[in-house]
């Protein structure tokens, strides 16, 4: 197991629920989690957008704190280094979208150690429903890091329109890519409400619940 | 069917704007709309249109006009203060009857407001923003596909009209992800050419001028007129709106956009406890469809008004309503979003529940 985990990916490709969900997983081993905000790209639907409702569940969350909350400023705190950096914490970090939101990774890099770092892929999304459009899109973030992919996970989902079909089409789409960039694939995420108990899907299953929502 | 993609607001209106035969389109950034910029800088060159990120709102509006004079589908996109620094442009493409799609993705205010999302620009978007006698036809999209929808119908519009329409988002329209299905691609050849006023290029036929303004009081008391006509025209043939459970209902809650889509789980949550509530939720903004919203309230127990503003639509819904229903009104304001929770409390107090 690697102390700290960093998901990167498209807009859209879902890597702040990936990430609040597989902190929470962290959590069930391990009595410290941490969790960095690290989007300087999304004005809200951000890991910070739910602080309080990790926190009660047993997470540290990190961004910046009191009025800068909400600063239209692309901040990272200290507490991100503190937390990479700290041997007693597992640390989850979820940066923004697109090359623009990965460069924190790049900012972070020295702090990294082992980390594993996952590309979130959603071929329901319009620049990644293609094996080409998945690579070029992987190539793009990858120059802009300077890093290593360790893992592709499949997230294709329609949101509240997500189907077991969807997911098993993703599946095929990720194992071709998988195939072509000789990067594995860590797991297949299915949203809790589709009851499915992994028989159907080619690789692990990851369940997860869904934290940025609309009441609506 | 046609696939169905998982799209960010801000994508989804740029690539129905690419698909409605947009070729030109100009902007600032300003959250919470950056992503639309930036997806057009991306999409243009792929359809061999034009993206210009300009140096300011003003810049912006006066590209618009410009490009707007042409006759071709030309939109921008800002939020609240980028769009109060439009309104003098905005004044002068209404009087010189130029179409195009202006959206704003508004935040709270007023002054700079901050990033979350509002609907504190109602006025600005239906009473006019800036100075003179015109009409913006409004449009509020209350999902993303509806977004996507009234995009095409947007530059239809405009067309039709030769008239500016503003798509009047929010925050929450420009951020939330939702599945869409996407429209056919317009081919541009086919839209309206607007040749018979359009600046295309003179050669070998009489001048064409576009101009808000004639130095003859009478001269430009005659386009005032005109204008008038064309709003009352507007007026007679667009008005469109939702209506959703209202037969049996006696509470009508009344709401746009982000609003509306929050009502409709107040309509669920409360009837699952035994209160019969519709919504009715205008689509234009203007023209306001008060003749309908009459109809409707008559012998309503209530009507409540729900919006992110201090009351904005609100003065529209009294004017529908005059005496035939009681009004109460439920605010958030600053980037605060109701609950449906909260909103079914409101109700339920007023109801004396």
């Amino acid at each position: 197991m690697a102390k700290n985990y960093a998901f990167i990916g498209l807009f859209g490709s879902g890597k702040t629920e990936v990430a609040i969900n597989w902190a929470l997983e962290l959590k069930k081993e391990d009595e410290k989690v941490a969790i960095i905000d690290g989007d300087i790209i999304s004005p809200y639907f951000r890991t910070r957008d739910v602080a309080e409702e990790l926190e009660k569940m047993g997470l540290v969350t990190v961004y910046p704190k009191g009025a800068l909350r909400n600063a239209d400023l692309p901040i990272i705190t200290g507490g991100a280094i503190g937390y990479l950096s700290n041997q007693d914490y597992k640390t989850v970090l979820d940066v923004g979208g697109e090359e623009n939101g990965v460069v924190v990774l790049g900012y972070l890099k020295p702090y990294l150690g082992d980390a594993e770092i996952s590309m979130v892929v959603n071929i329901a999304r319009p620049f990644s429903s293609t094996v080409d459009g998945i690579i070029s899109a992987y190539e793009q973030l990858r120059r802009v890091v300077g890093i290593k992919v360790d893992y592709l996970i499949n997230n294709a989902n329609l949101s509240y329109e997500t189907t077991s079909d969807l997911i098993a089409r993703g599946e095929e789409m990720l194992a071709k890519v998988s195939e072509l960039i000789d990067i594995p694939v860590k797991f297949t995420v299915i949203p809790d409400f589709i009851n499915e108990d992994g028989k159907k899907f080619k690789y692990p299953i990851f369940k997860i619940k869904r934290f940025m929502r609309m009441e609506i | 069917m046609a696939e169905r993609v998982l799209v960010k607001g801000t994508e989804a209106i740029g690539e129905a704007a690419v698909r409605a035969g947009c070729r030109l389109f100009f902007g600032y950034p300003i959250t919470p709309q950056n992503e639309l910029p930036e997806y057009m800088s991306k999409r243009m060159p792929e359809v061999g249109g034009s993206f210009l990120q300009t140096e300011s709102e003003v810049a912006t509006i006066n590209m618009v006009y410009g490009a707007a004079c042409t006759g071709r589908r030309v939109m921008t996109s800002t939020s609240s203060p980028g769009f109060s620094l439009m309104q003098e442009g905005v004044s002068y493409m209404a009087g010189a009857e130029l179409p195009a799609v202006l959206v704003n993705v508004v935040r709270g205010g007023p002054g700079l407001g901050d990033i979350q999302p509002a609907q504190g620009d109602y006025w600005q978007a239906t009473k006019g923003g800036g100075h003179g006698d015109y009409k913006l036809i409004v449009l509020a999209p209350s999902t993303l596909q509806e977004a996507v929808d009234l995009i095409g119908l947007a530059f239809d519009l405009a067309d039709e009209y030769r008239n500016p329409v503003i798509v009047l988002a929010d925050g929450v329209i420009g951020q939330i992800m939702e599945p869409v299905t996407f429209p056919e691609f317009r081919d541009p050849d086919t839209l309206p050419k607007h040749d018979s006023w359009a600046l295309q290029g003179a050669v070998g036929r009489e001048k064409h001028v576009v101009t808000s303004f004639d130095i003859d009081p009478v001269v430009l008391e005659k386009m005032n007129f005109e204008l008038v006509d064309k709003f009352e025209r507007i007026e007679s043939k667009e008005k469109r709106w939702e209506e959703y459970k209202l037969d049996d209902a006696d509470v009508v809650i009344t709401s746009f956009g982000t609003i509306g889509r929050i009502s409709k789980s107040v309509v669920e949550k409360a009837r699952e406890e035994g209160i019969k509530v519709g919504l009715f939720r205008p689509i234009t903004l203007w023209p306001f469809p008060y003749e309908r919203l009459e109809e409707i309230v008559k012998g309503k127990k209530l009507v409540l008004d729900v919006e992110m503003n201090m009351g904005q639509m609100l003065e529209d819904v009294k004017l529908a309503v005059k005496d035939n229903a009681p009004i109460a009104f439920y605010k958030r304001m600053g980037g605060m979003v109701p609950t449906p929770e909260e909103i079914l409390n409101a109700l339920k107090m007023e109801l004396g529940r």
